[in-house]
Formats: C-alpha cells, sequence, structure tokens
C-alpha cells in the first residue's frame, strides 16, 4: 500500500526521479524525490494541526505546493474516544480517511518524516528529502515510558490508549473481559500531558460501563496530581452518581509489573489490578526533540505567539500539543486553531506580508455518561504578540443538551481539519 | 489561417500566464474579517458553512441579526455558556466586522436530512410564523428578523423550545408573539416546523 501511494503521489507531482527508490529494491536514493519547482510548504503530521494547516495553506494560496506527511493512512479522532471504552461509540465512527485533504489539493504522503534539516530547509523522508520553503510541524506527543518502572519492558501488556486507535479498541476489550469483582486501576501522569480533562473523562466512561455491566467492580485511579486538573468542581459532581470510583490524588505511580499485575506509588503503595491504564508522562513527538525544536525543559517546543514560528528555528513552524509557553490547553481545538493560525502566517510570509495577530479559542467538551457532557470555553487576546486568556468559563452543569452541542462540535471540527 | 492560428496560441499563452501570476481566488480566507472570525469555523463550519444538527448557519446571515445575536448572547439575555465568552470575544475584536464577514459568505443550508412528512407537517403548520418571517422564511434583515430557511432542525427546534419555556430573552417585547405562538403548540408541532424550515432553500 505505502508503495502504490508513494507511486500516485510521484505520478500525481509529475516526477518519476524517486521510483527507483521506492520498491525498496533499488539503491539508497540520496537525492530530492520530488523536486521543488514552485514554493512548497511541507507539514509533518496529519492530526487535528497538521491536517488543519495544510488544508487552510491550500485554501489560503492554491498557488503553493503542499505535502502533508502522515505514517498513518487513517485519522483517528482522540475526542469521543473515551466513549469507545463505555461501548457507546465504535472506533469506526471516529475514523477518517485523508480524501477531503486530496480534494483541496494537498498531496498526502504516508511516510515518516526521518529527520529536518532546518538550515538546508529540507525533511528527511527515508533514503531522500524534500526541499521546503516553509515547514509546519505537528508531531504530537511522545510517551516518556522511562520514567515508569517496568513500562518500557511491560509493551503491549501494559496499555495507555492515548492516541486513538488499535490501543483504544484493545483497552475496551480487557474492560469488557475484567472479571465482575474486578479492579481496573487508571494512571494519571503529572501535567503538561494531552487533553487536561481527558483522565477525568475516562473515569467517568470507565465507571458509567463498570456500573451497568458489573457493578462489584472497583475502579482505582491513582492521580500524580494534588487535584483534578481540569473542571474538578463539574467531574467531582458527575462521580457522585460513580460510588465505584476510588480517586487518590498525589498517587504518582513509578513502577508497574504486569507479571504481579500490580503498580507501585512514589508513597510505596502496592496495588493490584485486574485491568490497567497507565498513560505515561508526555513531550513533544520524537522529531521534534531530535531537530531540537525542544525548548529547555527537552520537552515541548517554544514558539512565537503570532506565527507559531519555532523559536528554535528559523522557518519551521510548530502547532497542536508539542507547543509551550501559550496559556492554552492541549487540545484538538486549540491544536485545530493554531493549524488555521500557522497557515496563514506561513502564507503571509511566502508573500511577503505581516502576518496579522489572531486569537485563538478553545472548546472542550467532557462526557460524563452516554448521554451527558459538560464544557470548558476559554477564550484569548493577542497582546505585544503574545497571547492572553480573556476568560475561562465552565458550563453550568452536565446535561444531555451539552452532549448535543458536543456532537455538533466533533461534526463541525472534524469537517473543518480534514473536509 | 496560419497567422490567426499563431495568434490565437499567444493569447492562449498570455493568459496561462497571467493564469499562474494571478494571486489566490478570493475565497472565504481573503474576506476582510477573516482574521477575527476564522476561530468561529471550529464550531460553524468554514465561513460559517455549519454542518452539524446544533450549531446555527452563519454564512450570508444578514448584520442586523448577527448584531443583536451576539449583543444578546454576550449580555446574557439570550443564556449560553457557551457562546456567551466568545460573542464578548467579539464584541472586543469588533464586532461590525465579524458580522460583514459572516454576511458575506455564501448562504449554505444544513446537509441535515429530515423526513418528508415531518417537512409536510410543518408546512400545513407553518401559516403564523410567515406573518414575520416570509413566505419562504426568508426573514427581514431590516427588522432582525432571522430567515430560518436552511437552518438546521436541532438548532431551530430547540430555539422555538427555549421561547416556549420562556428560557430566552426575557422582557424582549420583539419576541413577545413568537413566545405565545410556541406556548400555544406541541413539542411535535414544534419538531415539524423545524423540519419543514430546515428543508426550505
Amino acid at each position: 500500500m505505502s508503495t502504490i501511494s508513494r507511486r500516485a503521489f510521484l505520478r500525481t507531482s509529475g516526477l518519476g526521479i524517486g521510483l527507483g527508490a521506492l520498491g525498496g529494491c533499488a539503491p539508497a536514493l540520496q537525492g530530492d524525490f520530488a523536486p521543488k519547482t514552485g514554493r512548497r510548504v511541507v507539514v509533518v503530521g496529519g492530526g487535528w494541526g497538521g491536517a488543519t494547516a495544510a488544508k487552510y495553506v491550500r485554501l489560503a494560496d492554491p498557488t503553493i505546493e503542499v505535502i502533508l506527511l502522515e505514517p498513518e493512512k487513517q485519522f483517528v479522532s482522540c475526542p469521543l474516544s473515551n466513549l469507545v471504552l463505555s461501548g457507546v461509540r465504535t472506533i469506526g465512527s471516529l475514523t477518517f480517511g485523508y480524501r477531503g485533504l486530496r480534494r483541496h489539493g494537498v498531496r498526502v504522503l504516508h511516510e515518516a518524516a526521518t529527520a529536518i534539516e532546518p538550515d538546508a530547509r529540507r525533511v528527511r523522508v527515508g533514503d531522500g528529502y524534500l526541499q521546503y520553503d516553509r515547514l509546519i510541524v505537528s508531531p504530537g506527543v511522545e510517551f516518556q515510558v522511562e520514567q515508569i518502572d517496568g513500562l518500557a519492558a511491560a509493551g503491549d501488556r501494559v496499555l495507555h490508549a492515548w492516541k486513538a486507535g488499535p490501543q483504544t479498541v484493545a483497552l475496551a476489550r480487557q474492560l469488557h473481559a475484567m472479571p465482575a469483582g474486578g479492579v481496573f486501576v487508571l494512571s494519571i501522569p503529572p501535567v503538561a500531558f494531552r487533553c487536561p480533562p481527558g483522565p477525568y473523562e475516562r473515569t467517568c466512561q470507565v465507571a458509567w460501563y463498570l456500573k451497568r455491566a458489573k457493578p462489584k467492580a472497583k475502579l482505582i485511579v491513582l492521580d500524580a496530581n494534588e487535584n483534578i486538573v481540569s473542571k474538578a468542581g463539574l467531574f467531582r459532581a458527575a462521580w457522585k452518581a460513580y460510588p465505584n470510583i476510588d480517586y487518590r490524588a498525589s498517587s504518582k505511580v513509578v513502577k508497574v509489573d504486569p507479571g504481579a499485575r500490580e503498580v507501585t506509588t512514589d508513597f510505596g503503595d502496592r496495588i493490584r489490578y485486574d485491568v490497567v491504564n497507565v498513560i505515561p508522562p508526555q513531550r513533544a513527538g520524537t522529531i521534534a526533540v531530535q531537530a531540537d525544536l525542544v525548548g529547555p525543559d527537552k520537552r515541548w517546543c517554544p514558539v512565537d505567539h503570532v506565527t507559531y514560528e519555532s523559536a528554535k528555528h528559523k522557518g519551521v513552524h510548530v502547532v497542536g500539543d508539542a507547543t509551550i509557553g501559550l496559556p492554552v490547553p492541549k487540545s484538538g481545538t486549540m491544536a485545530n486553531a493554531m493549524g488555521k493560525i500557522a497557515a496563514r502566517a506561513v502564507v503571509d510570509l511566502l508573500a511577503g506580508k505581516q502576518p496579522p495577530a489572531m486569537a485563538p479559542v478553545n472548546t472542550c467538551y467532557s462526557w460524563v455518561s452516554d448521554q451527558e457532557a459538560m464544557a470548558i470555553i476559554n477564550t484569548y487576546r493577542v497582546a505585544q504578540g503574545k497571547v492572553v486568556q480573556i476568560e475561562a468559563r465552565l458550563t453550568p452543569r452536565q446535561s444531555a443538551e451539552y452532549g448535543r452541542h458536543a456532537l455538533g462540535w466533533a461534526a463541525n471540527i472534524w469537517h473543518d481539519v480534514l473536509g | 489561417m496560419h497567422e490567426s492560428a499563431r495568434m490565437i496560441a499567444g493569447i492562449a499563452a498570455l493568459l496561462l500566464t497571467l493564469l499562474a501570476a494571478r494571486p489566490a481566488a478570493a475565497g472565504p480566507m481573503d474576506a476582510p474579517g477573516y482574521a477575527k472570525a476564522f476561530a468561529c469555523s471550529a464550531c460553524h463550519g468554514l465561513g460559517g458553512a455549519s454542518r452539524a444538527d446544533t450549531m446555527p448557519v452563519l454564512a450570508g446571515m444578514s448584520p442586523q441579526y448577527f448584531t443583536k445575536a451576539i449583543e444578546d448572547y454576550a449580555s446574557g439575555r439570550r443564556p449560553s455558556a457557551e457562546m456567551q465568552p466568545f460573542a464578548r470575544m467579539v464584541l472586543e475584536l469588533g464586532l461590525d466586522e465579524v458580522a460583514a464577514y459572516f454576511a458575506a459568505q455564501p448562504f449554505a443550508p444544513t446537509p441535515i436530512a429530515v423526513a418528508s412528512a415531518a417537512v409536510a407537517r410543518g408546512r400545513a403548520a407553518a401559516a403564523p410564523c410567515a406573518a414575520c418571517h416570509g413566505a419562504g422564511g426568508q426573514g427581514d434583515p431590516a427588522r432582525t428578523i432571522p430567515p430560518l430557511r436552511g437552518q438546521p432542525p436541532g438548532y431551530l427546534a430547540n430555539q422555538m423550545l427555549l421561547f416556549k419555556h420562556e428560557a430566552r430573552s426575557p422582557g424582549d417585547a420583539q419576541l413577545q408573539k413568537v413566545k405565545e405562538l410556541m406556548r400555544g403548540i406541541s413539542e411535535a408541532t414544534i419538531g415539524d416546523l423545524a423540519a419543514y424550515y430546515s428543508s426550505l432553500r
């Protein structure tokens, strides 16, 4: 499939130069396998930020060639994926292709970018490279598995399910197969991580499922943080319906032993589990670390608040969960906004124009049962070149009406990202 | 013959050059106000062309009604936990520019499908609505009466229910009549009216 897609890509590019390297049987190609003719923007990563950016560069100026590098053939939405654990949604209902982007003239190449060379303005892909005028990197997050003893060695025996896809489905299966009186342990990492309310929404979904299907089972939540990180009051209220939740703040998991089915906290507490879900600590996606786009913390990428250009390398823009320094959550809505802003900035900079200051917004719904949701809204302004929050507003309660709004949000934003 | 063919070829080449050099065709991103209105597309669709059942279509909305809606959301007269902060942000950004942006976008009716039986029942019940909203549900911008045609059925039904239960715009004199109307009809009829008006183009 990969070979076919690359052939198709090169055919539509009108270029055959790279074909020798594509089958894997020709000598390594050291050259540019799709030589640049006009202005070109390369986007690394086809998640919420990258897919949006690729589409919006084409919308703003269809004379710019846009190449999106994304190894996965399908986009699986992290938002709503906690509902797959409870069996309320199927993973298929959250899975989309990249056809919509191709209709906008984005050249989607299902390959991984392996390195960035900012000085040469090129991205390495396999044995070749792609030249760019501007690069947009949307690397997402990578897991710091080394921070929890035994996690790397555990492999697939301990799931994160924090990137929607096969792990989400596998964790749902484990939950559904758990003994009637079993213990499900959920481990939440210290901030910062992707989707601040996500672990607490997951808590609701697992508890909702257990309450109905396994009323004798228990959910132990081990949170490395001192309190619920997001929407704390609303989650506390929602959990009143789930006496099966045993929430333990300031309980950081430092060790996991899948043989003994046991986790250990930094206080030395050992907790036995039937099913465990460890959401590991996170940093920016590996390519951002290797390309030296991360700041002094070696985890996240500092960026300009107007253009999303990297503070470390000129001509490289970073969007989405991998960024730091803006007072914004690592959310899908935010990545979508950053993708649109970075696209406009890139198009203006390529045209020699000053990009306008564009303020992002955030909308984040959390599902507390099969029907009911609640939300946080964040609004922002750009002042003296910096993003500043205007206000953060919570819905007053959870409700089925907010659940319908959440579905409306999903329908429109999925289309804004990919359609 | 030879000469004219060469001339045609020359003109064609010139046209191609002009086309290639031409700036990007005017789209939703080139319109004035885009840099202030862009964030709305996450929930309301590109250019305000909502595809969702609950979020209204903003594309082509009259600036008068858009302005009234934003002011009412910002003040809380139209209660919405989600829209109040966004409306305040729009006021800060510049309401006129954002209103002008959406007014300039081509109207895009909802893609949400409705049952034809519900549409028929709604058409039969719609006479009282037409007095203000027009026979085709086109509204009347001068009186800040919104168009209903092509809006998502879920959004329309929700607004009618808010009127029926006095949960929107308390004391707004202009809305007394529609609230009375809604109090007098069933929730099933509200669903039919929503289906009918959403089906109009």
